[in-house]
């Protein structure tokens, strides 16, 4: 074999053939870094899937096993996210110390987090209307991402989840995957600012329409987490709620001085 | 692309804002369902579905023959510290007083001494009372402590001091950390008449344990708190 023969990606499946193999190094080291590039140059975008594993083998002609092994490593540095059933997704830079989880509720089912599945059943974009254009001071028909998730624990619904982000402040909503990463998350990959979350947690009766889609027993109460998610300058920049059935989730929360 | 709201959602939002707009405030009523639909030109079960949402969230109660009114916003606990919690409600302006429904020393339960970090069996005082918020009894709350590290506490707690007065003054004990678990139960019979409500009403359940500068507990408390009163309030902060 030729020592110095490079593979190139195939021109069909990608647009920029900066991308190379060189067989002077180990095959997985050099697809590792080609994929770590992609993520820096911003090709493969946070909170985002990366291709599949065949996909990657295809593209760069190599052997399925290779490819695994360059997504292993990304994986154990952290910077990708293999997720069950969905792909292997980029994981942005995290604001690590910047909101410390030391207030907040935090739900029994991120102890269980492997059991749990989430959904996206929609993801619209839609007018703000009255409400959430006094909300996030935009216009009545300025747009706002509306997202609803599904959590289920062992294959049973726990709760159903509403997002409301204007598309003025994460446009990349449209791309990323919001079911794989924490609103939290998906504003730290954009940078932007996150200062306060306020959470707020009532009972709430009715809404036989949730109760149905949630499959709630009749006499179980419905919890509803609604959150405000808050900017530097105090600029409300998301605000989501969740109905979470208070039979399948407690919460717990620590306490400071 | 031609975006839009679904009615029913359109409608609800509506709602709300109307209240918030028109700075409404508790116990008024809102305009009758025939006013709203014409202004909105929703249909009147469109109309009659957001109300039975807000009803169902607590923003607004029906009284018959009468109309539907905004609700008393419910009281925040806001889950900052751990000995804010009478103190935040005084400063939302809320008139607050217990009684105290039962005081004994008793001995430790596996879970109590678990919880306290004391042999089984050891003796420890036991506090029922009921926390009435603007004279309405919101809170069943039951205080388990030391009774070897708190001697003579039954001599110095009373219905008019507060349990954080005596360990900070008495003896010298600062409440510094804590962790409270949250969760929903339903009222008994017992807690339903205690607590001026109907049985099986959801009641949000928490318990917890406070703990000193070098984390050893305090106080190991349970509380029915009724949940068309309050909610809890958490900010996380940069």
């Amino acid at each position: 074999m030729d020592m110095n023969m490079e593979l190139e990606e195939k021109k069909d499946t990608q647009q920029d053939t900066d991308a190379k193999l060189d067989y002077r190094m180990p095959i997985y080291l050099q697809l590792r870094e080609i994929v770590r590039s992609k993520i820096e140059e911003g090709v493969y975008l946070p909170g985002t899937a990366i291709p599949s594993e065949n996909k990657l083998a295809e593209t760069f002609g190599i052997n399925r096993l290779t490819v695994r092994n360059a997504v292993d490593a990304l994986v154990n540095e952290g910077i990708l996210r293999r997720v069950q059933g969905k792909g292997v997704f980029v994981v942005g830079n995290k604001y690590e110390t910047v909101l410390e989880e030391q207030g907040g509720f935090i739900s029994t089912l991120s102890a269980n987090h492997k059991r749990t599945s989430i959904k996206e059943l929609a993801k619209t974009l839609r007018p703000a209307g009255n409400k959430f254009a006094n909300h996030f001071n935009i216009g009545l028909d300025d747009l706002i991402f509306y997202i609803r998730h599904f959590v289920t624990l062992d294959n049973e619904s726990v709760s159903l989840e509403e997002i409301f982000v204007p598309k003025e402040i994460l446009p990349q909503l449209e791309i990323v995957d919001s079911s794989v990463f924490t609103l939290k998350d998906i504003f730290a990959f954009y940078g932007i600012e996150l200062c306060s979350m306020s959470q707020s947690m009532e009972i709430v009766g009715g809404i036989s329409k949730i109760r149905k889609t949630l499959d709630v027993p009749d006499g179980v109460a419905l919890i509803m987490l609604s959150c405000n998610y808050r900017d530097n300058g105090g600029r409300l920049i998301a605000f989501s709620r969740s109905f979470i059935r208070s039979d399948k989730s407690s919460f717990s929360i620590k306490l400071h001085k | 692309m031609d975006y839009h709201i679904p009615p029913g959602t359109e409608t609800v939002e509506k709602l709300e804002d109307f209240i918030v707009v028109n700075r409404l405030t508790a116990n008024t009523r809102i305009p009758s369902e025939r006013d709203l639909c014409e202004m909105w030109k929703v249909s009147r079960s469109t109309l009659r579905q957001a109300v039975d949402t807000l009803v169902g969230w607590g923003v607004l109660y029906r009284v018959k023959g009468s109309g539907v009114f905004v609700s008393v916003p419910k009281i925040s606990r806001n889950m900052v510290g751990v000995d804010s919690m009478t103190g935040e409600l005084r400063q939302q302006g809320m008139f607050l007083s217990k009684k105290i429904v039962s005081a004994h020393v008793i001995e430790a339960t596996k879970q109590i001494s678990k919880k306290l970090k004391i042999p089984l069996g050891h003796k420890v005082y036991e506090y029922i009372l009921i926390r009435n918020v603007d004279y309405v009894p919101s809170l069943l709350e039951t205080t388990y402590l030391d009774c070897q590290k708190y001697p003579d506490f039954d001599q110095h707690y009373t219905e008019n001091t507060s349990m954080n007065y005596i360990f900070k003054n008495v003896y010298h004990k600062n409440q510094s950390s804590g962790e409270e678990h949250i969760s929903v139960t339903y009222a008994s019979e017992d807690e339903a008449q205690i607590m001026e409500t109907a049985p099986d009403t959801p009641l949000f359940f928490t318990s917890g344990v406070v703990m000193d500068e070098n984390d050893v507990p305090i106080i190991y408390y349970k509380q029915l708190i009724r949940s068309d009163k309050f909610k809890f309030v958490s900010e996380i902060y940069k």
